[in-house]
């Protein structure tokens, strides 16, 4: 049906060539009707026609008309402007401009556009020329530090289209799970996520929009905004408007955009370059006396790096050119670095759009391909998006907007377990990359590097399988993950003008999208050969009606809208991974499974219908009063509580208005209260039983961990937001100051519960969590010159948590944990606390002192997994762009800040417990290193008190068992790090070529910019080679431990426009 | 115009407003709505390996000794988890209890139930055994109490007792199906039943030995295992779905992280133990049963050493739980505690030999075995004969041996590593102090005076 109504449009578009008579010219100027100034770009048509053409350089048209025809001149940034041709033969036109800001109009919810003066809420609108600065591929990624109040945390680039998080006036959920909906020309399309926190990061399905189609980004933050997207926008919107061709003269402009860029991994942690692998400085030898390097050990605790001829790893494989051979035992500092590749992102752009008086269009297509720098990791990516409107009659338009996405990939390894985070956490500092590169012999044979020990009579290695860790290239070349997604969504629609004051129209909007996941792990490898596929389908149809009334008496306007919705979600998919082996070599299919596969085959479907009404008064343009109601009932609520309504209101007073004060350009006071819910998962309200193993034929059940619940209710968001807005100088001053105070209630959790209730969680309405802030938004013009303009956008917020109540008799709520060697971690809420404490291992302190406790050993003593370091979150974060236009040069640059929050690192843990860290090569106050002997003077120094005695204790305690066996292991205190840091995100260098040159070239316009994406973190409290803007991995929706992150990716390129 | 208006109005109304959906849209098609009893039964028993595949058990019971992370066999001070035993089979037997809705298709009900509270009996156990007081009477009652109270050990042992005697009692005539561990067979899972109940009163004999001997004699009476095959055992199958622990660990992810301790084969080479060969390789470096030092830490070469025997790592190795051998050990010690009448020499070499028919499948070198002057029957060694052999018998079920060590000292050569003495008993899960704070603090100032420690001693450890 879709189709048929596009092929339609096109047809009638193609069709609109009439021809009119020309009766007479009609010549003249166009200025700007206060200083005078020509008006080069005017478009000047003939109403009711797609006849016109545009003012010269000097501001002259000429036209052919009719005499009773009328022209109309309209730029952009002007009042448009009729005139009557009649007998004249020169018309002069003086435009009037449109005072920036002042007549904004802004798109809200349900895309209904609106005076920005008339909101009594915050919204905040980003360009989409500024979010394409430097061809970010993630539209959420390029959303960071731009808006007040929202905080974007995600994947390096290394992860290929990872995962990029939003936050929209910190954590309103205490599950976490608080993204906001994502609504592309008021079609919501699904932001879901299919990575886990560790193994490839497959990105949040948002990313399917192509950037280059984004006009502005519109971030509707709190309940009042988003009342009118009920249940899916309690936790805000982000509304995309994309590019539409214009109506106006009949006109096609081709636009090619291209932009190639390098990328290169950055920030790596320090690595200590003295001792090698091993766990003990002296060299194991074989039963011939020769010493060799002890590959069974995954860490470098080894003998030194002093060119000692050993055996080393490749010298065990008698396909080896140095089998048998005794090389030198070095250090291989770059070993690391040598792993990574240089990458490149190469991406080409084609928009091709025009219109005429009744018809719009824009088709764009655009082609990015990504090679990573890891080995053997690439994305492609495809978008192909259609626009276009149809004045059927002067009543009757059709309009549709239809995207079409095509992601292929094969993306690297992240986590602890997984792909190349093993680096710093467990390596010997000694292995040469380079070495390992080919990583298969001729005979078939793979090379490794962590092997068993050779058999002391025989000095050979009869096992070849790795212990802990593949060789990186074989995993990069054999284990490979693909994944790809094909994907439309879009919308049909229909309005008709009724009245002159009422429009009807009518949509149907769709995001359905098919997501391949496919993993292979390959035989010779330390893991089970192993073959996994799965088709993740999901379709969202939304059936929409929409009423829309304006009028405008004198003093008076009336706004009104009424609509209903249908929303219509059904998901399937099918999974399948071999058990226990393959039965051949490079035969990845299911069929190979040596035992009975795991296979599952999922449905969900939800509908969720709504109405709603919303009506608008304003009065002599100053005050404003907004009130919205909704209601929406789930079917994934119980049945006979299923409906609930969602009300809210707003109002605003422009002051400037009423003041005569040159100076205020504009001022204006908002304040709004309102209610968003949230229901549940489909299926969580009913008691189902588990599928077990299935032994011997017999099939087993089991009741599930988590307590479903029957009697579950919606939660509600409150909120209360109160604001200013002004506007000083012309226009060339804004500050938006915004303070808020949401209270999520009755949160739907799943809460963990002693697990001796026989469930690990259930699933209960619970709690209230608070968030208090603020958020400024500064914009300034301080030079406003014809070749010389600086555009300032500053922006901060400061939010405040607060878990105020749990359920009952609970007041801890644990949100995630991990467990490393048998210890434990939490992120757990405390009743009273902010949301988010990291909990864990920490010293246990002299009470009086708060000097450290030593055992009778002088190792430091740890409490146990429940001290509270406090809260993970940031007290505020923002953002500052600066733009230059200097001439034909025009520069920007981003950045990104963030204050407090912190988070635990496993990595830097692990690097300090395995002997990579610099620091456990370091050099004591005797002088001595901290690995020599202590009876040498060696050892590391410890200071503390005595926890038998009292007494003040300082002594030295050997190296590797403090760091291996306590530090590095047991103390998280010491792997707490500060989360603040201010990063360099983007930079653009841009020339627009001149007039001049242009007229000599079949173009338009042409640019060329020189652009970097993550050049530099300018400042971070975390130590070196950890990216602390970057340490969440995958779907982990708050960012609380790092482990195996992936290295920075810093991308440098150029990027060329030209407009035929 | 006014005609608009109303269409408008019914149009919104017409699209959203009914709150009725087709009756199974919010029905999950994904999961049953439900199981039988015996399907509940049989997850459950899938459980029953686990509880004795662990290193930490054999750590405990200084069977194996870590040749890798040696920190981890050191008894740190670091919480166990019992969530899963709880959210695992005993929410399932709990289900199968308190059902109404269990169908005599799958056999009679009356032994539908009776073999989930055998099951459950013998969990809590295990648990109490471990960590102590733990939550009982009031746990397993899902939104009813997410914070259940602690029992003490003594009322939990109690009421078990009489938990097995109304299992017993309750059962008929007629097999249940889906049994994966006896077939169905209710007379092997009566004297389970009854066994079970022997060995948790033996474990009173310190704290209380009159209501053990008293216990003791009924579940003899009631009739216990007379021969390996009623045993409890957990047969791995040669699939990946149903392997061996060991198997995953050794074979599948090439561990050898774990060595025979040199306590256990300087208690069994010495006397040529025709279970050696089962229970270990011959190191590599030198043909010979090399065992590593418990906690030893500097340098081990895995290849020097006797690593788990390969019948110990098979894909389809049977776990052995409660055995004849056992309920033979069981006897000999009550009969030398003068609780049973009969002669405790024929007992004990009876036990040992149906130990080495278990683990070796045949009874060759028995009485060679029993000839040998260190095994032969000594009435003056009785107790420390009996526990020294038991802990041979009961390897690789580590937390049981622990057990019978806690209660009789046997065997008395562990090695305290690094100065750790072995624990008496296993840390609360660290998250009780967050889910459950009240009633974990109370347990903990019950019985170890608010210092919660894995040396606080069990209600029965004396």
């Amino acid at each position: 049906m879709k189709n048929k109504i596009t092929l339609l449009a096109f047809m009638v578009i193609f069709q609109f060539t009439n021809l009119f008579a020309q009766e007479k010219t009609v010549t003249g100027k166009v200025t700007e009707i206060n200083d005078g100034m020509t008006l080069p770009g005017v478009n000047v048509i003939v109403k009711g026609t797609n006849q016109g053409t545009v003012t010269d350089m000097d501001g002259f048209y000429s036209i052919n008309v009719d005499e009773n025809q009328i022209l109309v001149f309209s730029s952009l940034g002007f009042e448009t402007k009729e005139m009557k041709v009649g007998s004249q033969t020169t018309i002069n036109i003086g435009m009037v401009a449109n005072l920036e800001g002042l007549d904004e109009v802004v798109i809200t919810a349900l895309g209904i556009s609106r005076d920005k003066k008339s909101l009594g809420y915050a919204t905040q609108e980003v360009a989409g020329e500024d979010l394409n600065l430097t061809n970010e591929q993630n539209v959420i990624g390029s959303l960071s530090g731009r808006v007040a109040g929202v905080q974007v945390t995600g994947a390096s680039g290394a992860s290929m289209g990872g995962t990029q998080k939003i936050k929209i006036r910190g954590v309103n959920s205490i599950g976490g799970g608080d993204q906001p909906l994502i609504v592309v020309d008021g079609t919501p399309i699904s932001n879901a996520n299919f990575a886990g926190s560790d193994e490839s990061d497959y990105g949040n399905l948002g990313q399917d929009i192509n950037p280059t189609d984004i006009e502005s980004v519109n971030v509707l933050k709190g309940p009042a905004a988003s009342a009118l997207y009920g249940i899916r926008g309690q936790y805000g919107v982000i509304m995309i408007t994309t590019k539409k061709g214009s109506k106006g003269v009949k006109d096609v402009q081709v636009q090619v955009n291209s932009s190639f860029t390098v990328e290169r991994a950055g920030n790596f942690m320090p690595v200590q370059n003295m001792y090698g692998g091993g766990s003990s400085q002296q060299f194991r030898t074989l039963a011939n006396g020769d010493p060799y390097v002890d590959l069974s050990v995954d860490e470098s605790w080894g003998p030194k790096m002093d060119g000692t001829p050993v055996r080393q790893v490749f010298s065990f494989y008698p396909q080896d050119d140095e089998y048998q051979q005794l090389t030198p035992f070095v250090a291989h500092p770059d070993n690391i670095k040598d792993y990574y590749e240089t990458g490149y992102n190469f991406n080409k752009g084609i928009t091709v759009s025009g219109g005429n008086e009744n018809t719009t269009y824009r088709l764009s297509f655009n082609d990015t391909r990504i090679e990573g720098v890891e080995p053997n990791t690439y994305l492609d990516r495809n978008n192909l998006g259609l626009n276009a409107s149809l004045d059927l009659s002067k009543k009757l338009t059709v309009s549709t907007n239809i995207n079409y996405a095509r992601n292929d990939a094969q993306r690297p390894k992240q986590g602890s377990e997984y792909g190349t985070g093993y680096f710093t956490q467990w390596f010997q500092r000694n292995i040469d990359m380079n070495r390992l590169k080919d990583y298969e012999y001729e005979d078939g044979t793979y090379l490794h590097w962590n092997l068993r020990r050779p058999d002391s009579n025989t000095g050979e290695i009869d096992n070849l399988s790795p212990l802990y860790w593949d060789n990186p290239y074989f995993d990069a070349y054999e284990n490979t993950n693909k994944d790809s997604r094909d994907r439309f969504f879009g919308n049909v629609g229909l309005s008709y003008k009724v009245l002159p004051e009422l429009e009807l129209s009518a949509a149907v909007r769709g995001d359905i999208y098919t997501q391949n996941i496919e993993t292979r792990t390959a035989f010779g490898g330390k893991r089970t050969p192993d073959f996994t596929i799965g088709k993740y389908e999901n379709k969202e149809m939304n059936y929409e009606f929409l009423a829309l009334y304006n009028k405008k008496w004198d003093d008076l306007s009336i706004n009104g809208t009424l609509g209903g919705n249908i929303f219509n979600r059904r998901y399937s998919s099918l999974y399948q991974g071999t058990v226990g082996g393959l039965s051949s070599p490079g035969f990845y299919n299911i069929d190979a499974s040596i035992d009975r596969p795991n296979v599952s085959n999922y449905l969900l479907r939800k509908q969720i219908r709504s109405m709603f009404g919303m009506l608008s008064l304003g009065y002599k343009d100053t005050y404003f009063v907004d009130a919205s109601i909704r209601n929406d009932v789930s079917s994934a609520l119980p049945e006979d509580n299923n409906s609930y309504w969602y009300p809210s209101i707003s109002g605003s007073m422009v002051f400037s208005e009423l003041v005569d004060w040159d100076t205020l350009s504009f001022g204006k006071l908002r304040a709004s209260y309102a209610q968003a819910g949230s229901d549940l998962d489909a299926y969580q309200t009913s008691l189902p039983f588990g599928v077990g193993t299935v032994y011997n034929g017999t099939n087993t059940l089991f009741v599930p961990d988590n307590l479903n619940n029957p009697n579950i209710k919606p939660s509600f968001a409150h909120s209360y937001e109160a604001g200013i807005d002004l506007r000083f100088f012309k226009s060339r001053l804004g500050i938006d100051f915004t303070y808020y105070v949401q209270k999520n209630k009755n949160q739907i959790i799943s809460l963990d519960v002693s697990g001796a209730s026989g469930y690990s969680s259930s699933t209960i309405n619970a709690g209230l969590i608070q968030n208090k802030g603020y958020e400024i938004a500064v914009t300034a013009k301080p030079i406003v010159m014809d070749n010389f303009k600086w555009d300032v956008n500053f922006n901060i917020n400061r939010n405040k948590s607060e878990v105020v109540e749990l359920a009952p008799g609970i007041d801890v709520y644990t949100y995630g944990s991990t467990t490393y060697s048998s210890v434990n971690s939490y992120l757990n809420s405390y009743v009273g606390e902010a949301f988010g404490s990291l909990v864990g291992q920490a010293y246990q302190r002299d009470e009086a002192t708060g000097k450290i406790l030593l055992g009778s050993d002088n190792m430091p003593l740890y409490t146990d997994a429940t001290h509270n370091f406090g809260s993970v979150l940031p007290d505020f974060n923002g953002g500052l762009q600066n733009t230059f236009s200097i001439g034909n040069f025009n520069i920007a640059a981003m950045i990104d800040f963030q204050g407090g929050g912190q988070f635990f690192s496993r990595s830097k843990m692990l690097a300090v417990r395995t002997g990579q860290d610099p620091l456990t090569v370091a050099t004591n106050d005797n002088g001595m290193n901290v690995r020599d002997p202590l009876e040498d003077g060696g050892g590391v120094k410890v200071t503390g008190v005595s926890a038998e005695t009292g007494e003040d204790v300082t002594a030295y305690v050997d190296a590797r068992s403090y760091y291996r066996n306590v530090l590095g292991r047991r103390i998280y205190e010491e792997w707490l790090y500060d989360a603040s840091y201010i990063k360099l995100s983007e930079v653009r260098l841009g020339y627009t070529f001149g007039e001049k040159i242009m007229q000599k070239l079949p173009f338009k316009s042409v640019a060329v910019a020189l652009i970097a994406r993550n050049p530099a973190m300018i400042w971070q409290e975390a130590p070196e080679g950890i990216d602390p803007s970057a340490i969440s991995t995958g779907s982990q929706s708050i960012s609380w431990y790092e482990s195996g992150q992936l290295v920075s990716v810093r991308s440098y390129g150029l990027n060329l426009n030209i407009t035929f | 115009m006014k005609q608009t208006y109303i269409i408008v109005l019914l149009f919104s109304f017409i699209i959203g407003g009914c709150s009725n959906f087709d009756d199974d849209i919010n029905t999950n098609p994904n999961l049953p709505s439900q199981a039988s009893g015996t399907q509940l039964i049989a997850n459950a028993s899938l459980y029953l390996p686990g509880l004795a595949s662990s290193p930490k058990g054999e750590f405990m019971a200084q069977y194996l000794a870590e040749t890798q992370y040696v920190g981890a066999s050191l008894y740190p001070e670091e919480s166990t988890s019992f969530y899963g035993l709880y959210q695992g089979p005993l929410a399932n037997l709990q289900a199968v209890i308190d059902s109404d809705g269990l169908s005599a298709s799958q056999g009679p009900v009356p032994n539908q139930i009776a073999v989930a509270k055998i099951l459950r009996a013998y969990f809590y156990w295990n648990i109490t055994d471990r960590w102590g007081d733990v939550p009982y009477s009031e746990a397993l009652k899902g939104a009813e109490n997410f914070t259940p109270a602690y029992d003490t050990q003594e009322f939990i042992y109690n009421d078990l007792f009489q938990e097995l005697k109304d299992a017993n009692a309750m059962m008929v005539a007629g097999s249940i199906s889906d049994d994966i561990i006896y077939g169905g067979d209710m007379s092997k899972w009566k004297k389970l039943g009854n066994t079970i109940r022997l060995l948790m009163a033996l474990r009173l004999s310190e704290v209380d030995s009159s209501v053990a001997m008293q216990e003791f004699n009924d579940a003899l009476a009631a009739g216990v295992f007379t021969s390996n095959s009623d045993n409890l055992v957990f047969r791995h199958l040669a699939d990946a779905n149903s392997q061996n622990y060991w198997y995953g660990q050794v074979v599948d992810q090439n561990r050898e992280w774990w060595a025979i301790t040199e306590t256990l084969v300087e208690e069994m080479k010495p006397v040529n133990d025709p279970r050696l060969p089962v229970y270990a390789d011959p190191a590599r470096a030198n043909g010979e049963y090399v065992g590593l030092k418990f906690g030893e830490e500097e340098n081990i070469g895995t290849e020097e050493f006797s690593l788990l025997g390969s019948d110990i790592i098979a894909q389809d190795a049977p776990v052995y739980l409660i055995t004849y051998a056992q309920v033979l050990f069981a006897m000999a010690e009550a009969a030398e505690r003068n609780w049973i009448s009969e002669d405790v020499e024929p007992l004990y070499n009876m036990a040992i030999e149906q130990s080495i028919v278990q683990w070796t499948g045949s009874s060759d070198g028995v009485q060679e075995f029993l000839n040998n002057p260190e095994i032969a029957f000594d009435e003056n060694r009785a107790m420390e004969q009996i526990g020294n052999q038991r802990w041979v018998h009961l390897y690789m079920f580590g937390y049981e041996a622990w057990s019978e060590w806690r209660r009789t000292g046997y065997p008395n050569d562990l090695v305290s590593p690094n100065g750790a003495d072995v624990p008496n008993r296993l840390s609360y899960p660290d998250n009780e102090a967050f889910n459950n704070q009240v009633n974990y603090e109370a347990a903990v100032q019950r019985q170890f005076n608010g210092q919660e420690s894995i040396y606080g001693k069990v209600w029965w450890d004396l």
